[in-house]
């Protein structure tokens, strides 16, 4: 499939809230409005710039419904052009590709992307279960929670080795998490705690354990996308969309059927065609960066192969080996991820933000060490709905 | 066998879950007037020279940061706007009919929605000056301020 | 903050919503929920043109986008594709209540089902570390049963197992 875009499309700005489980001292539309003025100024604009904002959030989360209309107070979007999305997990990604879109299109110059969740407000378990058919999913589900793919990883690659990975992925984005002044959980974490957090923390769904799992965040991200004649006009420091692929499955009734070996997963689905139109071959060398929607430490681990295209047990050596650390080979979300801050309907969105941010050269301490010219930036919702999204520094051809 | 129209059946279903929503600061002292001062207070935009209720922490249109621009509104006002509601449902503030009404207290430029009780239906108009009654019970509410009532 | 500044009240407003809902089962899924009500048996429907079952049934096979017109009787017994043991009491939305834990959540792959549909299901097993993939496992039903998942109460492990079960 040709993705035709009618002219390039940058990232100028983005703005993030601290990422908190306590934010008792804003109501939404005030937190949002919190990074809505942050992504202005890192952008050098005024509200007066944004011709349309795009806005979205996990589907009555917090039990208000179309929140978009309230939110005007927060997010300036008032007598401008607007769009509300949600996609559920992926809402953020899929912002950023309504925004691309849009801007790609012609049809506006400078588009604003907005997501946001105050979980601490919502009811997340209820949100999530809300989600299943209510003829039948609804009474067997609860939350988001499977270990299913654990047993997978343990069968395949042996239990100790496998517990070890998966715990060794969580070490490393908690280190990378401190480095990030926005993360919401950040433990100070060390490799020699490793074998005591495999046996010790408490066991969520099989080998699930609490530490392994994300973060329930309160927080808002907004980003502000423009053509290449305003990124001139602007002198902005661009991050350039590239091209962006969603694929997603729903046929189960079943929130994760956690039986994708027999299938061709979504993420490799959405890697394969991301890459081929963009001729990357070896993803691990041509790729810089990768900021993943990792919802634990067990899908962190497992989705690296589906995503890189690897084979065998090449994903546990990266994470043995510290590949994926910042000033490794190939750093995977130097922010420290999902696991350490998920504020839902803008998690995806700041997976973009901060893959950005790397391109542009403005993470500051969680910058990674080499250069980076091309940058992936994935989302995640159930039930495997996938996001991939390529980001470089120099203008596509 | 073969599914037909007639095996199609209706499921009752319920959602019932807690939520919590935080006035913020700003909102917060908003609400604490009401409940213990019984003082409503807006809030002003001093570059679009407009004065807001309820009060917000942003001008909405030129970003203008509004902390602490507290401007305290007498309970008098206008109705801009209302509605007789007739119909009954379970989630209403009051037994039908009742008045809906836009409420513009005086020195504000934001109307906002409220109770309006009157005794007499053909006193409703656009324009029918009207003032706070406030409720004996309080909690920090936009209720603490129990309806308006036309001012005779 | 300066130390004699007071901390400032902030007001929340704590709610509990609830939202009545009626749901139209429409014919495939009213048949299903029938049969589970009046017969104690589980029917799934089959795509003419590749053959997969699906179950809990969809009017369309997901794979062909073809009505799946075909019906067939499957299970009750099955074979355990996948589990789950859950040990994170988190409340059921519907009730307010917590299931009690540890339970055990597993796709099975219904006797007489081709394909990929995976049954999803409770499984009863007090002894949680028996439980492993490709045991064979038989559906439960109540005895008043009114046309909803719970009809099935779980399914439990069968005893004496022919084989020590695929892997």
């Amino acid at each position: 499939m040709n993705k035709k875009k009618n002219r390039n499309v940058a990232i100028i700005g983005s703005g993030q809230t601290k990422l908190s489980s306590h934010r008792e001292d804003v109501n939404q539309p005030e937190m949002i409005h919190e990074a809505v003025a942050e992504a202005l100024e890192d952008a050098g604009m005024t509200i007066d710039d944004i011709d349309c904002v795009v806005h979205g959030n996990m589907e009555l989360f917090e039990m208000v419904h179309q929140p978009d209309m309230w939110h005007v107070i927060g997010d300036g979007a008032y007598g401008k052009a607007g769009l509300r999305l949600t996609t559920g997990g992926t809402t953020g990604a899929t912002l950023v590709c309504a925004a691309d879109n849009l801007v790609a299109s012609g049809l506006h110059d400078v588009v604003m992307a907005v997501g946001f969740e105050k979980l601490q407000e919502g009811h997340t378990t209820g949100g999530i279960t809300n989600m299943a058919d209510p003829l039948w999913g609804r009474s067997l589900q609860t939350g988001a929670l499977t270990g299913t793919t654990a047993y997978d990883v343990m069968e395949e690659f042996g239990a100790q080795r496998a517990k070890r990975a998966s715990m060794k992925y969580r070490v490393i984005m908690d280190k990378h998490a401190m480095l990030n002044h926005k993360a919401h959980r950040r433990f100070g974490l060390s490799d020699d705690q490793i074998d005591a957090m495999a046996e010790n923390s408490p066991p969520l769904v099989g080998e699930l354990r609490m530490i392994h799992m994300c973060s329930q965040s309160d927080g808002a991200c907004a980003m502000i996308f423009a053509s290449e004649d305003k990124v001139e006009e602007l002198s902005a420091n661009p991050a350039w969309v590239v091209d962006h692929e969603t694929v997603h499955r729903e046929e189960t009734l079943a929130f994760f059927e956690g039986a994708y070996r027999g299938t061709k997963s979504t993420h490799r689905v959405a890697a394969e065609r991301l890459f081929a139109r963009n001729g990357i071959t070896d993803p691990r060398n041509q790729i810089d960066v990768f900021e993943m929607y990792d919802p634990s430490s067990w899908w962190g681990l497992d989705w690296m192969r589906e995503f890189l295209l690897l084979e065998g047990d090449e994903h546990l050596k990266m994470v043995e080996n510290d590949d994926i650390a910042i000033d490794g080979a190939f750093p995977i979300n130097p922010s420290g991820g999902v696991i350490a801050s998920n504020p839902i309907g803008a998690t995806a969105m700041i997976r973009v933000a901060e893959a950005a941010m790397q391109v542009r050269g403005t993470a500051g301490a969680h910058q990674v060490k080499k250069d980076v010219n091309l940058a992936l930036a994935s989302g995640f919702g159930g039930t495997f709905w996938t996001v991939l999204i390529l980001l470089s520094k120099e203008l596509p051809q | 066998m073969s599914a037909r129209e007639e095996h199609a059946f209706v499921v009752e279903g319920k959602m019932a879950l807690p939520y919590q929503y935080f006035a913020g600061t700003v909102g917060s002292t908003f609400l604490v007037a009401l409940r213990d001062e019984q003082k409503i207070l807006g809030i002003r935009c001093d570059t679009c020279n407009k004065v807001f209720i309820p009060p917000r922490a942003t001008c909405e249109r030129c970003f203008s940061d509004l902390t602490d621009k507290w401007v305290e509104l007498p309970g008098t006002g206008i109705v801009t706007g209302f509605t007789v509601v007739r119909y009954e449902e379970p989630y209403q503030p009051k037994k039908p009919p009742f008045v809906l009404a836009l409420i513009r207290l005086d020195g504000a430029d934001t109307p906002f929605v409220h109770l309006l009780e009157s005794g007499d239906p053909a006193e409703l108009q656009i324009g029918l000056k009207v003032k706070a009654v406030f409720a004996e019970k309080r909690i920090g509410s936009l209720l603490d301020i129990s309806h308006f009532a036309p001012v005779p | 903050m300066a130390e004699d500044e007071v901390k400032q009240e902030l007001i929340v407003s704590k709610q509990v919503i609830s939202v009545p809902q009626r749901f139209a089962t429409g014919p495939v899924m009213g048949y299903f929920l029938q049969e589970l009500r009046d017969n104690a048996r589980i029917m799934a429907n089959r795509c003419p043109e590749c053959g997969r079952h699906q179950v809990p049934p969809r009017e369309v096979c997901a794979v062909c986008r073809l009505e799946a017109d075909q019906w067939d009787e499957v299970g009750p017994e099955g074979v355990i594709r996948h589990y789950d043991i859950v040990y994170y009491a988190s409340p059921d939305p519907l009730t307010g209540e917590t299931r009690e834990v540890p339970y055990v959540l597993a796709w099975i792959k219904l006797d007489g089902t081709s394909g990929d549909a995976y049954f999803w299901h409770m499984l009863k097993e007090n002894d949680p570390s028996k439980i492993r993939k490709g045991l064979r496992v038989r559906a439960v039903f109540n005895e008043n049963r009114v046309g909803a998942p719970s009809d099935i109460r779980h399914f439990e492990i069968i005893e004496a197992q022919e084989s020590g079960g695929e892997q």
